[in-house]
């Protein structure tokens, strides 16, 4: 750029400058606005939708689904299609290096490469539109960043689409504008249309491939940030984990009704000995590690077992909590709200909690339970060897609640159907009485249906 | 009174010279997508507000800081809203400086005499998103110990200073109570502070050239 140029450029910004407006109040009147404006904003982002709860970091848990925060997903899913790239796809550092160095260098170099002193748009038009391929690229990218390559049935096409929209499309629109600006000369028109066209096709290959994408599975993990949460969360953990062999309340000194390890003897692990003598992290290391030897399996999912270390923690807290007296227990909620005179129960308010801690450790998939599952109120209702006599709407002999009295079922010969149930403690009356009312008034499952068939809460007896 | 205080105070201070200066400069017209620069810098204020009020309670070791931010959340009178004015905070600086750039590109106001103003730019929007970087692992949840493992794992496939890096970065081959550190050592004081000194220099420049027009078609 020479002098005149220079010159002319100031003196044009003089004449613009003179036909202006003051710093003080004109300018900074609106950016006060605008700052105002996304105060505003952050407050009401920060009260109504807040920050979503996640779990404590898990060294261990490898299957954890790394997420970037959103601003980089872009960069995420554009490693992941050039990964889809044969031969050079293999070459890694071309992706995570080279490329994203280049582009900053570019970026950063853009005022000593369009070294012309044009601005207004039209006399730009290459660079503008490389720019906006360049942005709408990176909010597609973002958009089907959850988006996996490879469907599940193992198709790509999933992955080849979102290839062509990332990176086919754009390399082409490129190719084609410097031609179109270098060797054809073609006119600003034709340009602005190349670019429009360019975005829509890769607008419609984002449509696609979102149309194509699996539901997400994603779930939301649940944490448990109060203590009391993470006492029950704890207690629901330990009764479907630990109950089977310990018992609900951690009593058990002989093992029953667990293959393989009948009439063990064991330290009832509510007792001093135990609570004692094992500090919060050795607590932690049993629990991941097991007993190997005496028969207790590992839970930590580095050694194979299901439970994350939150998971883990939240039962060392319940166990502190419940049996150790050095630890004084906050006041827990219910397990249910308890029924007043004639009410009936419903599966969701208060079947479902009950089932959740005294019976899904045995009577869920894999365990052995005369393929009796109840992790669902289908389930309960349709499973297991004896589900035709199991749960009869009105039936006081139905066998569960035979069973959960601790009977023996003998069928008409006099052959034993269904023994004695494991769990060497019966069940408090107050469960029991629950599950007959259930039984008896036809199995409910949600609380409008049980309150349909409850008496209407007695009258107030006139004083 | 107040007369005499401000009598003196202008004496020695000069706010008529503030004024004319700073304040009663002549700019040419402007428009809304003017706002975004001095937002950004709004948002970086408050950022910083909001961050100071965060590293009362903060503690960075792996055993402590996800139950800290949990008391923050909880404990705190207003935690959750100091904590959620941050988080949702760095994410609209991110938004904002980028919108930022492209209006500048966009308007081609990166041109002589500015092209200095922008190669700071970048450098101001490289510390942004390495502020969203450190700041992310510092709740030590899931989701930010497993980014971040990704994130310092992509810096590592660089040709020849890949493995170096990852290790300065990390401070050791694996995500520990040393990344942790070194993450809000990073966090709170040398890219801020990176940051401050080169918004410094950007506005210095700014001021000394005035903001550039909207283009017309003789520009
Ligand atoms: C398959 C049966 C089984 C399951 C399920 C089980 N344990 Fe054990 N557990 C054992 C046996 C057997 C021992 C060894 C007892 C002994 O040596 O006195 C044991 C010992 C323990 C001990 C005492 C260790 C010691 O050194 O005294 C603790 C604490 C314990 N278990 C906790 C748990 C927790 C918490 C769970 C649930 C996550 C659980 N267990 C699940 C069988 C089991
Ligand atoms: C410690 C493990 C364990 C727990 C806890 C447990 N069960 Fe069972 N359950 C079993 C086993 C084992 C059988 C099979 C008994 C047999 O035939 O020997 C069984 C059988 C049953 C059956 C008969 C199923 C059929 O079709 O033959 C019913 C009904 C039943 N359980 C109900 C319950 C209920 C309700 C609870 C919760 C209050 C519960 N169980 C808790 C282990 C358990
Ligand atoms: C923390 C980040 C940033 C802050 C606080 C900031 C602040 C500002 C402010 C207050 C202005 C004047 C008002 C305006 O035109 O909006 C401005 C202008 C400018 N900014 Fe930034 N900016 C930031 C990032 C960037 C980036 C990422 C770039 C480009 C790479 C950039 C390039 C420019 C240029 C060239 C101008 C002059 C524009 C003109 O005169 O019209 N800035 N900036």
């Amino acid at each position: 750029m020479n002098d005149e140029t220079k010159k002319q450029i100031n003196e044009k910004y003089e004449r613009e400058v003179s036909k202006g407006e003051k710093f003080w109040p004109d300018t900074i009147y609106r950016d006060l606005v605008m700052s105002l404006g996304i105060f505003l904003l952050l407050i009401l982002l920060a009260t109504f939708i807040g920050i979503p709860a996640e779990p404590k970091a898990d060294p261990s848990d490898t299957s954890y689904v790394p997420r970037p925060e959103w601003y980089f997903l872009f960069l995420f899913k554009f490693l992941a299609l050039y990964g889809q790239i044969p031969v050079l796809g293999k070459i890694e550092w071309i992706a995570t290096a080279l490329i994203p160095g280049v582009a900053v260098g570019i970026l950063a170099l853009i005022p000593f490469i369009e070294k012309n002193s044009h601005r207004y748009y039209g006399k730009r038009i290459l660079s503008i539109s490389i720019m906006t391929i360049m942005v709408v690229g990176i909010v597609l990218l973002t958009m089907v960043s959850e988006v996996p390559t490879v469907a599940e049935d193992g198709s790509k096409l999933i992955g080849i689409l979102q290839t062509i929209m990332g990176i086919a499309i754009p390399l082409a629109a490129y190719i084609l504008l410097f031609l179109m600006s270098f060797v054809f000369k073609s006119s600003t028109r034709t340009m602005i249309w190349t670019t429009v066209i360019s975005a829509l096709a890769m607008i419609a290959f984002t449509g696609a491939t979102l149309a194509l994408a699996p539901e997400s599975t994603h779930e939301e993990a649940e944490v448990a940030t109060t203590l009391v949460d993470q006492i029950l969360a704890g207690q629901d953990l330990y009764s479907v984990h630990c109950a089977e062999c310990h018992g609900d309340d951690g009593s058990v000194a002989v093992i029953q009704g667990v293959e393989g390890l009948e009439g063990e003897k064991i330290t009832p692990i509510n007792s001093r000995d135990v609570l004692y003598t094992i500090t919060d992290s050795a607590m932690g290391e049993v629990i991941a590690y097991g007993r190997p030897n005496a028969g207790m399996p590992p839970f930590g999912k580095t050694y194979g077992g299901e439970l994350t270390k939150g998971e883990m923690d939240y039962i060392t807290i319940f166990m502190r909590y419940m049996w150790d007296d050095r630890f004084e227990a906050p006041v827990i909620p219910e397990l249910f709200p308890p029924l007043a005179d004639g009410e009936v129960p419903s599966y969701d308010v208060h079947l479902q909690p009950i089932v959740k801690r005294y019976c899904i450790s045995c009577h869920r998939a894999g365990k052995e339970n005369n393929n009796y599952l109840m992790t669902s109120y289908d389930e309960i209702l349709k499973t297991g060897d004896n589900a035709a006599n199991n749960i009869i709407p009105g039936d006081a002999n139905s066998y569960l609640l035979q069973v959960i009295q601790r009977h023996e079922i003998t069928d008409a010969n006099g052959e034993v159907i269904i023994g004695v149930m494991p769990p060497s403690n019966a069940l408090k009356p107050n469960i029991m009485d629950v599950f007959t009312r259930w039984i008896m008034n036809g199995m409910p499952q949600t609380a409008e249906e049980a309150a349909k068939i409850s008496p209407p809460p007695a009258a107030t007896p006139a004083p | 009174m107040w007369n005499n205080i401000y009598n003196w105070l202008d004496e020695r201070v000069g706010f008529n010279d503030l004024y004319a200066n700073l304040l009663d400069r002549p700019e040419p017209k402007t428009s809304w997508w003017n706002t975004l620069g001095s937002a950004s810098m709004f948002l970086f204020v408050l950022q910083g507000l909001t961050g100071i009020f965060l590293t009362v309670y903060y503690t960075p070791s792996p055993d402590h800081a996800y139950d800290s931010v949990q008391y923050i959340m909880e404990g705190v009178a207003f935690g959750w809203l100091i904590r959620g004015i941050h988080h949702w905070g760095a994410t609209l600086m991110v938004l904002v400086v980028f919108i930022h750039m492209l209006r500048v590109f966009f308007t081609a106001s990166f041109k002589y005499p500015r092209e200095l103003t922008w190669l700071i730019g970048i450098g101001l929007l490289l510390t942004t998103l390495g502020m969203g970087f450190t700041g992310y692992l510092l709740p030590w949840n899931q989701k930010a110990f497993w980014a971040t493992t990704v994130g310092t794992q992509i810096a590592g496939t660089v040709p020849f200073i890949g493995e170096f890096t990852l290790k300065a970065l990390r401070g050791g081959p694996d995500l520990s109570a040393l990344t942790l550190q070194r993450f809000f050592s990073a966090h709170i004081w040398m890219i801020p502070g990176i940051l401050a000194a080169l918004i410094g220099v950007h506005l210095f420049l700014i001021m000394k050239h005035g903001e550039s027009h909207w283009p017309k078609k003789d520009d």
